[in-house]
């Protein structure tokens, strides 16, 4: 209740603090306090309202629907407290409590610099305006009662001395096929409850949790990074609409540079972190997938950089004049563009309209929040280029001159333009499932490929080429190093390392030439000038990132082994042995042990597979072992206790109850669970335990009972066999979950009676590969982030207008 | 002549032309309606759920993963993906799966699973790096 009111105030406030910068712009002499009041008021509360949420998550408040979804008493403190951001509505709440705290930074920037502040912010406040009516009661609030809409809770979830209770009866629910059973909660129940003076959260103990595969310490870090970049481009825009308001275009670019720099950085990191999250946990191998709604993010990234080289020209082109610089309708058009993007990419992938193409969208929100969503980005599309259209014929009023081919001005607007046709390209491939169709991923790397060369060669040579003018001969000398440089690196590099793919040495060649100029110019001023170097360290940063892309994506290498325990493999010039699997993490995972050997030395890589409760699926974790000029990467394929002698195929089925399945010629059913009072007590009580699994075997007529179990004896759980000789099948129970499912391995036995004391062969199916020199590629975005941040540096001190 | 304009609009022609042809040549369509996927020889995305009643096989000699799909209107169809059981299958409501039918059966190259009303689907599990 509070959390809603908290809110919907700050939506007041927010609206107030809009209305009064404006006036404060038209001249009105009192409204900037109460402006600056508005704001505050408004960012102190969403702090408070996020801090709300935050308790509710952490003390387990589960009578919110939002803490029931996304949360449960197993979570670690640091999985709880980024469960806040686990579904629509906290992540649009950490969206909100980004860009309210952007903003308190913001407004105490633009009140040092003339008569920045009411125009900016009175832009800034419209879009916390939009978030805000987003989380709003009327939208994906975080607040929302459990009872307020129907939703069936799982029986495992309600505290059990109430399961009993003659006034539940009414609310049961039994799902048949999954053999669940819920309790229906909605306004009703919670009348009921409310009329015995039973509270919800003691009536309700326990949430849904989080998906297994965002139950890592990624999840604390990527989000909130990645959510910081798209609130920080609110930024941009909100300078660039400040520009038009008061018809100037001089100061604006110095005063927003620092932003742009800093919120293209943040962002970046973000979205790498993605990647790396991806590439760690998830064990395709990967890094990028360009999923749709990765590339979405990508696209603000891209603007932002192409915005970041047409500043620069404004700015050394306004220098020691009056006038307005160079691109002055360009930067405003890229400003405007990043923002645009950023809620082009919320609105695909929260809109459901990517539901088939992505792995990371949210399902169907609902008509009324899509019709938000549309509203939300149609009017800043609006606003921004219904402001330019305004002021067109002022912008256009200075004639433009024209450059020189040769001159560094028009080299960086080549790079925004390149940079452009990049995010074109990333944009139709994303927003062809809105039309019902996809590309391969070839789409992307086929379309990147020139353009990777081409910014590799343009990167060098414009910043070889001098401003306004350079002649050619003057381009050739300085170049002569660099050029020769990199055709000797290049050599290096097909030489040891074999590649034949002229496209790719091409983009060796323009990554070393890139590298190697850059390098030569920041050795020259980092003894003087270190915080000059911002933009050459990005440089080195992007061209390693484009070697390590080369060697892991294009030279990997990936072979499938079976590991028989204790048995060596040769792969990849190390001796492999699958030494055994041992529980890890209090039980609940297993970690299987590769022991490597190459030389002398000798490694340890255990990737990890475990059965996860959430959804009662296998899940795989790849080991990594991590060297500069390569990663050997292991993902875990399955793992089978094969009886040493037994021969042919072996399947594993899943049965539900009363579900057969042929093999080898012989119908098996399963037919119920052994499960009665006393073994279920036995079990909740701690005892030894079995579970039966009663199945029937039929084969030429004849029809027989047999029996495998589960037991748990001493807490150690064990699955049994049946061995039938006289149908030559052995089936092994190899798992039973509480949704009435068996697993039942089924293979043939020879005929031969098995030698019980003999041990059975345990094999480790592993996928094995070499990704050359992906160290690059992470070491590469660090450095490109950090050259970012040198640069914030610089241009925070010149912002001062 | 303003050169910027030229050098800007070279270079967007001659992206625009490519990324037309390569768009049509990686075009690969959804398909909800299992009739055209299977009376078709092109790459496709078909979508649909995977049926529980009759049980998936994996196996570990050729290293596929065997199920059924239904599409909307209930049609079933064969699916064998060169690869292991993705992780989330067992609770997967509705899967997407990427390839081509031939010799009767859905050759898959990579497929998508979905959970129900959870945060998120399950990552693509592909065949090939």
């Amino acid at each position: 209740m509070i959390g809603s009111i908290v809110l919907t105030a700050a939506l007041v406030l927010s609206i107030i603090a809009m209305v009064m910068y404006y006036l404060t712009f038209r001249g009105y002499k009192n409204t900037l306090n109460y402006a600056r009041l508005s704001y505050h008021a408004m960012a102190i509360l969403v702090i408070v309202g996020s801090t709300l949420l935050w308790h509710a998550l952490l003390t387990h408040q589960y009578q919110y629907k939002y803490v029931y979804s996304y949360s449960n008493g197993q979570l670690s403190t640091g999985l709880l407290f980024s469960s806040f951001w686990g579904g629509q509505e906290g992540s649009f709440m950490l969206w909100l409590l980004l860009t309210a705290i952007i903003g308190i930074i913001l407004q105490s920037y633009s009140s040092k610099r003339s008569d920045l502040e009411p125009r900016v912010m009175a832009v800034f406040t419209i879009a916390t305006s939009f978030l805000l009516v987003m989380v709003s009661p009327w939208f994906k609030n975080p607040f929302e009662y459990i009872w307020a809409h129907p939703i069936f809770i799982n029986i495992q979830d309600i505290n059990p001395q109430y399961l009993s209770m003659p006034f539940l009866q009414n609310f049961f629910f039994s799902d048949q096929q999954g053999g669940q059973s819920f309790v229906r909660m909605s306004t009703e129940l919670y009348s009921v409850l409310s009329a015995q003076g039973i509270a919800v959260n003691n009536f309700i103990i326990d949430g849904r949790g989080l998906n297994p595969q965002l139950l890592n310490w990624w999840m604390q870090v990527h989000p909130p990074v990645l959510f910081i970049g798209f609130a920080m481009a609110t930024v941009p825009f909100s300078f660039a609409l400040a520009a038009m308001m008061k018809n100037e275009y001089k100061d604006w670019i110095r005063q927003a540079f620092p932003w742009v720099l800093a919120g293209t950085g943040v962002l970046g990191l973000g979205i790498m972190m993605g990647g790396y999250w991806a590439y760690e946990m998830l064990g395709w191998g990967g890094y990028w997938a360009w999923d749709p709604v990765e590339n979405s993010s990508l696209i603000p990234w891209l603007i932002g950089v192409a915005s970041i080289h047409t500043l620069l020209v404004q700015r050394r082109s306004q220098q020691g004049g009056n006038s307005v610089g160079r691109y002055a309708k360009t930067n405003l058009i890229l400003c405007i563009l990043t923002y645009v993007f950023v809620l082009y990419s919320t609105f695909l992938t929260r809109s459901g309209v990517l539901g088939d193409a992505s792995v990371h969208s949210f399902v169907d929100p609902g008509m009324l929040v899509y019709l938000f969503l549309l509203i939300f980005i149609g009017s800043f599309i609006l606003l921004g280029f219904g402001a330019l259209a305004y002021r067109w014929k002022d912008l256009n009023a200075k004639l433009p001159e024209d450059e020189n081919l040769l001159s560094r001005e028009l080299s960086l607007f080549t790079a925004a333009v390149v940079l452009g046709a990049s995010a074109l390209i990333v944009l139709v491939g994303t927003s062809a499932p809105i039309y019902g169709q996809s590309v391969d991923t070839f789409f992307y790397d086929e379309m990147h490929l020139p353009i990777a060369i081409i910014i590799g060669f343009l990167n060098g040579l414009s910043l070889l080429i001098k401003w306004k003018k350079t002649s050619t001969q003057e381009l050739l000398k300085s170049s002569i190093f660099a050029a020769s440089a990199s055709v000797v690196l290049t050599i290096i590099i097909v030489v040891l390392s074999g590649m034949s793919n002229i496209m790719m040495i091409i983009l060796t060649l323009s990554s070393s030439f890139a590298l190697i100029v850059n390098t030569e110019i920041a050795v020259k001023i980092v003894k003087n000038n270190m915080k000059m170097l911002g933009a050459y360290v990005a440089h080195i940063g992007i061209a390693l990132f484009f070697l390590g892309v080369i060697g892991s994506a294009a030279y990997s290498e990936e072979v499938d082994l079976d590991l028989v325990k204790n048995k060596p493999v040769q792969a990849f010039g190390y001796e492999m042995t699958f030494t055994g699997y041992q529980p890890i993490e209090n039980n609940t995972k297993y970690a299987f042990n590769i022991e490597l050997k190459k030389g002398d030395k000798s490694y340890n890589a255990a990737p990890v597979m475990y059965i996860a409760e959430f959804n009662n699926s296998l899940m795989r974790e790849p080991a990594i072992l991590s060297f500069f000029t390569r990663d050997v990467y292991f993902t875990p394929n399955g793992y089978e206790e094969g009886d040493s002698t037994a021969s042919g195929e072996s399947s594993v089925v899943s049965l539900q109850r009363g579900a057969s399945t042929e093999y080898a010629k012989t119908k098996i059913t399963f037919v119920d669970f052994d499960f009665p009072a006393e073994v279920r007590d036995a079990m909740m009580s701690g005892a030894d335990f079995e579970i039966g699994v009663n199945l029937t075997v039929e084969s030429e007529g004849k029809k027989q009972n047999t029996r495998v179990a589960m037991q748990n004896k001493g807490g150690e759980r064990l699955l049994t066999a049946a061995e039938l000789k006289d149908v030559n099948i052995k089936i092994q129970l190899s798992n039973l979950d509480a949704t009435g499912n068996v697993d039942l391995a089924l293979s043939s036995l020879d005929g031969v009676a098995i030698d019980p004391t003999e041990p059975k062969e345990e094999i480790f199916s592993v996928s094995a590969s070499i990704k050359p020199f992906i160290s690059l590629v992470w070491i590469g975005v660090v450095v490109m982030v950090l050259g970012f941040f040198v640069a914030v540096g610089r241009r925070l001190k010149e912002s001062l207008v | 002549m303003k050169n910027k304009y030229m050098f800007g609009g070279f270079i967007i022609v001659i992206f625009l032309g490519l990324m037309g042809y390569l768009f049509t040549q990686s075009n690969i369509k959804y398909e909800s309606d299992f009739t055209n996927v299977i009376n078709n020889d092109k790459t496709v995305k078909a979508t649909g759920s995977w049926v529980k009643e009759k049980n998936y096989v994996v196996d570990r000699e050729s290293k596929t993963f065997s199920f059924y799909m239904a599409d909307e209107n209930g049609k079933q169809m064969k699916v064998v993906y060169d690869g292991v059981m993705p992780n989330n299958f067992e609770t997967a409501t509705s899967v997407v799966v990427t390839g081509t039918f031939e010799n009767g059966h859905f050759h898959a190259k990579d497929i998508l699973t979905k959970c129900p009303s959870k945060y998120e689907e399950q990552p693509i599990q592909s065949s090939s790096l």
